[in-house]
């Protein structure tokens, strides 16, 4: 295999990653906490802009020059975010689903639209370009497989770590919370902070995964965060991988995101006449193909299975 | 486990079934072109024609005997929906999975940049926008790979700001979309037409696709302006405006740019009503031989060019990357980037739009040649920009009519 078809897997790689950990601060919200967010792309949008700030050069365009180390620049994107997360969580927690899900509507599209307008600070719709990336010296194909090692071990240990919280005190309060909150308020759990708590903690999962992908595309603007390649990619990713479980949102960004890039590999071999409908076939292609998921499996291709509880051997006695 | 390990199995499969999708095919008697579009997305109504104007440049090179020995030029599309995520992925598959030997693109600015620095210099192979316009491009550390064949915008601004100076227009309202086509132009106009001396009553910056822009059409009427210019795309938000200004007797004469200078408008406002609308938009001298042959081919090929933008743009950016790699006489990255150089200096023999036969035989002679374009001189500057011409239009007769080139 030539070092071209390598850096083109490397890309669908790194950007199935980058997936991969938008979907898992979702699953934190959802599959915990059962709260339906449908603000990621503001949550994204505030990390990708915090650390674009923080890390690009002096420039006129906008606001910058601190020219920070990257791992700091995105962990202050995390920790903004998870600020947020926080703050819409302590406002919006006591609504309902469905109320929940407009409020986070309108919330993403606040921060999004203010990020475009102050163009002081993000040079509006031009974008922020130079963003720096990690390991864009080295020489090809390493400089690029680097930074997927980077990618993936950081989804990795974000499944890892969540996983255990999953199984730990705090997760199964929450499972509690989820399955009947007013149980849970009833056994004495302050159920809008366990609430808050996650929310926040997924925003920052998201906000880590909107400054990676800053630093990837090294340029970031307002139509990288429409909702439409955020908010609507991250939940199809997870409820065609499998709700409320983590593997499933890891295999939904893989599923999906290859669906998306690789659907134009079929309709680029179209001849040359069809050249001004293939774009819009493979659209169509992409819509086909996610609706065959979902109908094929409706509970996601890896459905959440609850943790058992442990049989004992002997059979139970009475008294 | 056992069948969630059983998915991931049926998962991997499937992503080894579309690697073996991926091209195979021998570059023998091939030289791909890739074509980086924004197909789908906000300016998905220009497309078309800008892919019949591609398209011609290849007939016409395959129809005169093929590039590099005779052998077949093709050109490969790859969509960016207008976003940096899909243009970065696009980019990949065109330049890593395809192996193009030139990309012609992104037409919009930021998927523009998206790609060219996270694909295209570290790859290292021509990219040639037609249509991107951000001044950021002219300081980009590209190693030279990235051009353009649009002049930037830092030159549109103050060319607009002269035209309305030239004719008296001294006191307009302005108004511009919140894109990056729009914002750009509107700040190299705002700051030249206050050096000249004019006065901008109202300067408002609107949201696209919004039903109804009179709120900001009351603002703008205040202040008794001459004129409205508008920068916008006419199909986001160009037509409603001119639509209710017209409707609530806000302004009667508009200004626009190549955005708005769009067959949409006519069709939707009518050209009796914009009798007194001037344009500006990058093209060539009319009368210009390039030009005519240009037109004359297009025209036969794809019925006209009336009200089509920037297809003259796509034509140069598509040809004279077919007379790069043709003077690089193979499809090394870096041998057509230093190929593109020499085609698009002066100092070699003319070669016009449709000239391919002439310039495979001037190449073979050893002879230098100059591409001499539809819509610019094409000769590149250090950083990879051209300087252009500015066309100045008016609505006659039901569509568009080049009056004149506005000189900076």
């Amino acid at each position: 295999m030539d070092t071209g078809t390598i850096l083109y897997l490397i890309s669908l790689a790194t950007m199935i990653g980058l997936y991969a950990i938008l979907t898992l601060g979702l699953n934190l919200q959802w599959g915990f906490a059962g709260l339906f967010n449908a603000g990621i792309a503001g949550f994204f949008a505030v990390g990708a802009y915090t650390t674009s700030i923080l890390t690009t050069p002096v420039t006129p365009d906008h606001l910058g020059g601190f020219s920070l180390p990257v791992p700091l620049g995105i962990l202050a994107g995390v920790l903004l975010s998870a600020l947020l997360g926080y703050a819409v969580a302590r406002i919006c927690l006591r609504l309902k689903s469905d109320y929940l899900a407009i409020a986070t509507i309108g919330i993403a599209e606040i921060l999004r639209l203010v990020l475009k307008n102050e163009s002081w600070m993000t040079n509006g719709s031009r974008g922020i370009a130079g963003i720096p990336r990690p390991f864009e010296g080295m020489a090809q194909p390493w400089g690029e497989l680097s930074f997927l090692a980077v990618v993936t071990a950081t989804v990795i240990l974000l499944y890892l770590v969540i996983e255990r919280a999953w199984h730990s005190p705090w997760g199964r309060t929450l499972r509690a919370i989820r399955e009947n909150d007013e149980a849970a308020e009833a056994a004495g759990k302050d159920v809008i902070a366990y609430r808050a708590q996650v929310f926040a903690l997924g925003s920052a999962v998201m906000g880590l995964a909107g400054g990676l992908m800053a630093h990837y595309l090294k340029f970031i603007g307002p139509e990288a965060t429409e909702p439409i390649l955020t908010t609507f990619l991250a939940w199809v990713m997870l409820i065609a991988g499998g709700s409320g479980n983590n593997r499933g949102a890891v295999l939904g960004a893989f599923v999906i995101w290859t669906i998306w890039s690789g659907t134009e590999l079929l309709t680029q071999r179209l001849p040359p006449d069809w050249q001004t409908r293939s774009s819009y076939i493979r659209v169509f292609l992409i819509g086909l193909l996610l609706q065959i998921v979902l109908q094929r499996f409706s509970q996601g291709i890896l459905p959440e299975r609850p943790p058992q509880p442990k049989r004992s051997e002997s059979p139970s006695k009475p008294g | 486990m056992l069948r969630s390990l059983g998915k991931f199995v049926l998962a991997g499969v499937a992503a080894v079934v579309l690697a073996s999708t991926l091209p195979a095919r021998a570059a023998d008697d091939e030289v791909k072109i890739g074509l980086l579009f924004d197909v789908t997305g906000p300016v998905a109504n220009f497309v078309p024609p800008m892919l019949d104007a591609a398209k011609l440049a290849i007939d016409q090179v395959n129809a005169q005997g093929g590039i590099l020995g005779g052998k077949k030029l093709v050109s490969i599309v790859a969509d960016t929906q207008g976003s940096p995520q899909v243009a970065v992925d696009a980019a990949n598959k065109l330049v890593n999975a395809e192996k193009v030997s030139v990309v012609v693109g992104a037409l919009l600015s930021g998927t523009t940049l998206a790609s060219a620095q996270s694909v295209i210099i570290p790859a290292g192979v021509v990219q040639i926008s037609p249509t991107a316009t951000t001044p950021v491009l002219t300081g980009l550390k590209d190693n030279d790979w990235v051009f353009r064949v649009v002049p930037s915008d830092a030159t549109q601004g103050p060319v607009l700001a002269k035209m309305l100076m030239d004719k008296g227009i001294t006191r307009v309202a302005l108004t511009y979309a919140n894109n990056d086509y729009a914002v750009g132009i509107a700040g190299t106009f705002r700051d030249a037409y206050k050096k000249l001396g004019g006065t901008i009553t109202a300067d408002i910056r609107h949201e696209e696709k919004k039903s109804s822009y009179r709120t900001e059409l009351a603002q703008l009427a205040k202040g008794k302006p001459q004129a409205l210019v508008l920068i916008a795309f006419a199909g986001e938000s160009g037509v409603t405006i001119v639509k209710e200004a017209l409707e609530g007797a806000f302004f009667t004469q508009f200004i626009g740019t190549d955005g708005l200078r769009d067959k949409l408008l006519i069709d939707q406002i009518g050209g009796d009503n914009l009798k007194s609308a001037l344009f500006t938009s990058p093209s060539a001298p009319p009368g210009t031989p390039s030009l005519e042959a240009f037109e004359k081919a297009y025209t036969a090929a794809y019925q006209t060019t009336k009200d089509k933008l920037f297809i003259q743009q796509v034509y140069d950016a598509t040809f004279i990357a077919a007379l790069a790699i043709e003077k690089a006489g193979s499809t090394d990255r870096a041998k057509i980037r230093d190929a593109l150089r020499d085609v698009g200096s002066a100092g070699g023999e003319a070669v016009g739009p449709g000239d391919w036969k002439k310039a495979v035989d001037l190449i073979a002679a050893g002879k230098k040649i100059t591409y001499v374009g539809a819509a610019c001189p094409c000769q590149f500057d250090k950083n990879g920009d051209v300087a252009g011409t500015i066309g100045e239009f008016i609505i006659e007769n039901g569509s568009y009519k080049q009056v004149g080139v506005v000189t900076p």
